[in-house]
């Protein structure tokens, strides 16, 4: 079904939910609220109710929770009943977030990532890693704010790992597109890139990782800490090993069940920490940090003080859109545990 | 009174933020996780202390409009479903851990803190709030309260009535009372905390709760037993608690239990058996092995036994504790609608419940999986539909019918621990009989005189 067209959820989607309630602890906007409304239980009623015509689409109260959830599928995993609430929501914004009912910030992310020249302009003033190509039949996933952003990661990775392909003129993944109300243009971008980037893909980013292993299927994407099979010896600085923690990226966890590979990795580099509610969504959510500042900066305040209290060097990320997040929010609460991409610091060496 | 009124009414009370009238809201709450039963409230209120609460009802015992309690929504048996519209009173911003007290063994909340929460925050006291209902990590205090709600550890410790010392609660009135305390013995008065716990919210709001707490076992040891029905493995179960062994853990899953959690978390159980019966018991670890041993003998040498194992390891005990609780959700995936039944027996007729459930699922062409907890007698034939077939639905409310009759004919009851809420309401009278129900409908009266409170449920 093409976006134009697309009226309706997948009903056999809708059918599974059996109403329990187990994701209601596991929903970051619940805890924020206890509204069912804004609860994967409550969001599912919302959309059973618009399928059969109780509500219309336009429905201002079901809008709102359509953008107010985040998107991070924490629910899925605590789900008994297996439902896929992340491709519900893709659904949902496919059908209400189109064409002049696009959301403008998102507007002008799709067009900054339309075409891989416009990708490649994001890295014009950004040093990142070098074309090269390898025997070996990994390539890079450069991702596209992640170039502009953070430059570092993709240099660490190349230094980490002489033996993959790196080519710049890749293009956007489409998790962005899929996420955000056009599912159609998610798929055919994630194609597209396949077919530029043959062989194995290799992800630095726990979003766009999902949203290709959900189009390509799994044996063909990487995450990163996934991927890594090297030894790691300590790093020690004031002749203690670093204290580290992590912040889940919540797609990587929740959609391709990724959370063990890094911890295991951060193990060996210091003292690994594990920060009180890691796996729950750092608020960052993709394009949600720019379409909902407030409430971002809402569900990211109790971590920030969990944070503080661990007195932490570093705390590491999976997901540029996290590692943003986080950055800023211990800025602006003046904490001084450094932000970094997990092969950053493997890079930065004993 | 119209619904804008209303929220206009409860706003100028409560403040804009803790009131909601919008479709969206009203829809979302015009559910619990009970299938087949829906009604929209015309507004929501989420009220933040006793005081609130206690103004909302006297509000809409003026106005004479119906208003339901709620906690997270998670009962199975539609007890908030606002199948009369009216104000659905929202616990959820009453969700404090108000004091936790390890040299008198107790805790007090507000009702909507959830159950896992009240374990995990005693746990670090070294305690255990001990009702451990399947929905615990999203139930509430207030709503186990209001529903007396059972779990997989009733027959060593009971269920929640046995755990509720005190209540603070908002009559129908509007007026605030206090039952009970933090007293083991207090016997002054009659015992109003036992009356309103399973009162469903048609007597008062639960506005705090006074739990008691026992010290959290040392250790737990649990094993399987495979045999060849389910009665079998029932008479296994009687022949356990005969013998003096009251152990923490006695659950059973029939056949198509047993096939479809394979199917679903390939936990390596044996597909072929007709039951599966989980034993296992927690405290010392000597004591915790002498009984675990002894339910492994008695089930070696009972009828229709196939195999009898230990689990060796925290990991193997883990797998099947998880294959009792994935039973639902495991059963759930194999139609679009499943109806969770709750019907207890007396342990001694657990084996004639067991074959007659099968019989009752041939005569309607039904698929049922039956799971329970065996040692409470408690039994959870769950039916398992599709929705859109008007017949089998049709067959399916048939021999829900069956299977009530067959639980008050052995001498059981209609529900175990679900509660009764607007599900089972047609079959109160055939357990209560007349008199009892006619005083159920009196009490209601005393507490709740303009029967505002959950109206259509209990003595409504």
């Amino acid at each position: 079904m093409s976006s134009e067209s697309r009226e309706k959820f997948t009903q056999s989607k809708l059918d599974r939910c059996i109403s329990c309630g187990y994701c209601l602890p596991a929903c970051p906007t619940y805890q924020l609220t206890g509204e069912e409304q804004s609860s994967p239980r409550g969001r599912i009623t919302l959309m059973r109710a618009l399928q059969d015509g109780r509500l219309p689409f336009s429905d201002e109260g079901a809008q709102e929770q359509a953008s107010f959830c985040l998107g991070c599928r924490a629910c899925e995993p605590v789900c008994p009943a297996g439902v896929e609430y992340g491709v519900l929501l893709e659904e949902w914004r496919d059908i209400t977030w189109r064409g002049r009912k696009r959301p403008l910030i998102i507007k002008a992310l799709f067009q900054m990532v339309s075409a891989p020249w416009r990708v490649q302009l994001m890295s014009a003033l950004s040093p990142i890693a070098r074309k090269r190509k390898s025997s070996t039949d990994i390539h890079l996933a450069l991702g596209c704010f992640e170039r502009r952003l953070f430059p570092k990661v993709s240099r660490a990775v190349a230094k980490l790992a002489p033996n993959i392909s790196i080519d710049p003129t890749q293009g956007c993944c489409g998790a962005l597109h899929a996420h955000n109300g056009d599912l159609e243009g998610g798929k055919a971008l994630a194609k597209k890139l396949g077919e530029k980037l043959p062989g194995t893909i290799l992800s630095t980013a726990g979003g766009c990782a999902a949203h290709l292993s959900a189009v390509l299927g799994q044996e063909r994407v990487q995450e990163f800490s996934q991927w890594w099979s090297g030894n790691l010896k300590p790093m020690i600085r004031n002749g203690k090993p670093i204290r580290i923690g992590l912040q889940d990226s919540c797609h990587l966890r929740n959609g391709m069940g990724v959370f063990k590979e890094p911890r295991k990795i951060l193990a060996q580099l210091g003292e690994y920490v594990e920060v009180p509610d890691a796996q729950g969504c750092c608020g960052a959510a993709g394009s949600y940090s720019l379409l909902r500042s407030r409430d971002s900066k809402k569900v990211i305040a109790p971590k920030v003080a969990a944070i503080k209290e661990l007195g932490l060097d570093y705390l590491v990320s999976v997901n540029p859109g996290c590692t943003r997040q986080l950055k800023s929010a211990l800025r602006r609460s003046k904490v001084k545990t450094k932000v970094v991409h997990i092969a950053e610091l493997i890079a930065l060496g004993p | 009174m119209a619904e804008q009124s209303l929220a206009s009414a409860l706003t100028a009370l409560l403040g804009a933020d803790r009131v909601f009238a919008d479709s969206a809201a009203r829809e979302a709450y015009s559910r619990d996780a009970t299938p087949l039963f829906r009604g929209l409230p015309e507004v929501i209120v989420a009220p933040h202390s006793t005081q609130e609460v206690a103004e909302v009802v006297k509000f809409a015992r003026a106005t004479k409009t119906p208003i339901i309690a709620r906690g997270a929504g998670s009962n199975l048996c539609a007890a908030t479903v606002p199948l009369n519209g009216g104000i659905v009173v929202s616990m959820m911003q009453m969700k404090k851990i108000i004091e936790v007290s390890r040299n008198e063994m107790l805790a007090v909340v507000q009702p909507g803190v959830s159950t896992t929460q009240l374990d995990d925050a005693v746990a670090k006291e070294g305690l255990m709030y001990v009702p451990d209902p399947g929905s615990k990590t999203v139930s509430t205090i207030g709503g186990n309260a209001a529903t007396s709600a059972g779990g997989l550890r009733g027959l060593k410790y009971g269920t929640t009535k046995n755990y509720i010392l005190g209540l603070e609660a908002v009559l129908g009135t509007g007026e605030v009372i206090r039952t009970g305390g933090r007293l083991v013995k207090d016997v002054a008065g009659y015992d109003i905390t036992r009356l309103l716990i399973g009162s469903e919210g048609t007597l008062a709001i639960f506005t705090e709760i006074t739990t008691a707490l026992t010290p959290r076992p040392k250790s737990a040891q649990y094993g399987v037993a495979y045999f060849n029905t389910l009665a079998d493995a029932s008479i296994a179960v009687d022949a356990i608690v005969s013998a003096g062994i009251l152990p923490a853990t006695l659950e059973f899953l029939d056949n198509t239990c047993i096939k479809a959690v394979e199917d679903f978390a390939h936990l390596g159980l044996d597909a072929q058996a007709g039951a599966l019966l989980l034993f296992g018991d927690d405290g010392n670890s000597e004591s915790v092995a002498k009984t675990v041993g002894a339910m492994a003998d008695i089930s070696s040498s009972a009828r229709g036994v196939r195999a009898v194992t230990l689990a060796p390891d925290v990991a193997a005990a883990e797998a099947l504790l998880y294959a009792r609780r994935c039973s639902l959700p495991a059963l759930a995936r194999l139609g679009s609608m499943s109806i969770l039944e709750d019907i207890s027996v007396p342990r001694p007729q657990l084996s004639r419940a067991a074959e007659a459930i099968e019989k009752i699922s041939e005569k309607h062409s039904l698929l049922i999986g039956t799971f329970g907890h065996a040692g409470d007698g408690n039994l959870h034939p769950t039916i398992v539909l599709d929705k859109d077939d008007a017949d089998e639905v049709k067959r399916a409310e048939h021999s829900l019918s069956d299977i009530f009759n067959l639980a008050l004919e052995l001498g059981g009851t209609i529900t175990g621990e679900h509660g009764v809420g607007s599900a089972k309401l047609p079959y109160l009278r055939a357990k209560l009989g007349d008199v009892s129900l006619s005083l159920h409908h009196n009490i209601k009266s005393v507490f709740d005189p303009d029967r505002i409170l959950n109206p259509g449920r209990l003595g409504s």
